[in-house]
């Protein structure tokens, strides 16, 4: 089932049509979501929140519209408004304290191994908030999420050549802080 | 070239999107700009582990998300027997008020009825009155301030009459 066949049945409220919606776009959604807000409880609530403006304003969608660039123009603007209402009040997002998921958690690996890649992931999405809410959705949707640069500018509806000097600017930004950190720790 | 120049280009340098030429100023470069080197270094090794932020989505969020369409139709279930709920309240009550008003089943009721409907017969008649006043005073501001508008224009009228007529005359 393409997405314009999932569409065209979502409008006739077909629950199989809404099972392939999520089985699609649910795991895009809520890696952007998880990337932005930095913690699990955040991004479960910011994906269901973007899933349920989906379900409610499907009808005004138009069937020859680009749904992926709909959808991830949704994903950032909700993530960028969620992100401004929580730095008002925590002034900045927390981090999960336990980064126990289902892929670091691998039966294959030893509790060391898992202890190293929970504390490299709680590393790098630390070092994601510290990207202004744009650079970060560049971040996340080139380097986390591998879309090609032509798929960001398209998506995000900038032109080709500001989604590559932005991201090559954000990666810069990174490892510049990542290089300052190593030159204190060795200091 | 130029650590900013080099700088800038980085990224296309990792991903080989640049010509030839570019690529060869950018390695030699890099052969002898240390600073230069390590963030190029450091930069390819962040695009190398930022895919492991990647994770599945959980169980208890896929399951919540597969049952965003019955949880909007018992949504709109609920708000619509919530309303039916309303109307029928507001029905009985206008009923009641319609038996106690038109009959004498409990005389109490009845007076007090009348004598609402009563007071608000007198502030309908009061409320109406008042806006009529409103209304003329507005039409007297304007009665009072056209007509020296008018008189000033009969009077010009008048200057000019008599000065053609004077212009004539003379």
């Amino acid at each position: 089932m393409d997405i314009n066949e999932i569409i065209v049945r979502l409008k006739q409220k077909d629950s199989e049509a809404w099972n392939k919606m999520i089985e699609r776009y649910s795991k895009k959604v809520f890696n952007f979501a998880l990337n932005f807000a930095g913690n699990r409880e955040d991004a479960s609530d910011i994906t269901q929140d973007i899933f349920l403006k989906v379900y409610n304003n499907i009808d005004k969608f138009k069937e020859d519209g680009n749904f992926d660039s709909w959808l991830s123009r949704l994903s950032k603007n909700y993530c960028i408004d969620f992100w401004r209402k929580n730095k008002r009040s925590k002034d900045k997002l927390e981090l999960d304290e336990n980064v126990r998921t289902p892929a670091v958690h691998d039966e294959q690996q030893s509790p060391e191994d898992s202890l190293i890649k929970e504390n490299e992931i709680k590393y790098l999405r630390g070092k994601l908030l510290l990207l202004t809410p744009d650079l970060r959705t560049l971040i996340i949707m080139r380097d986390i999420q591998d879309y090609s640069y032509r798929e960001i500018a398209d998506n995000l509806e900038i032109p080709l050549g500001t989604a590559k000097s932005r991201i090559n600017r954000a990666r810069a930004k990174l490892a510049k802080i990542v290089l300052n950190e190593s030159k204190l720790k060795g200091k | 070239m130029e650590c900013k120049k080099v700088e800038d280009l980085l990224s296309a340098y990792i991903e080989n999107d640049l010509p030839k030429e570019v690529r060869k100023e950018i390695t030699q470069h890099l052969e002898h700009c240390r600073n230069c080197k390590l963030l190029k270094e450091e930069m390819e090794e962040l695009i190398y582990r930022f895919p492991a932020l990647e994770e599945d989505v959980p169980f208890f969020l896929k399951n919540r998300l597969l049952y965003i369409p019955e949880s909007q139709e018992e949504e709109e279930e609920i708000k619509n027997q919530y309303l039916k709920w309303v109307a029928a309240v507001i029905g009985t009550i206008v009923l009641f008020l319609n038996i106690f008003y038109f009959t004498d089943i409990y005389p109490p009721a009845n007076r007090a009825l009348h004598a609402v409907v009563s007071q608000v017969e007198i502030m309908v008649v009061e409320t109406g009155a008042f806006f009529e006043k409103v209304k003329e005073s507005g039409d007297r501001f304007i009665y009072a301030s056209t007509p020296k508008k008018a008189d000033e224009k009969n009077k010009t009228g008048k200057d000019d009459t008599m000065e053609n007529n004077g212009g004539k005359n003379g």
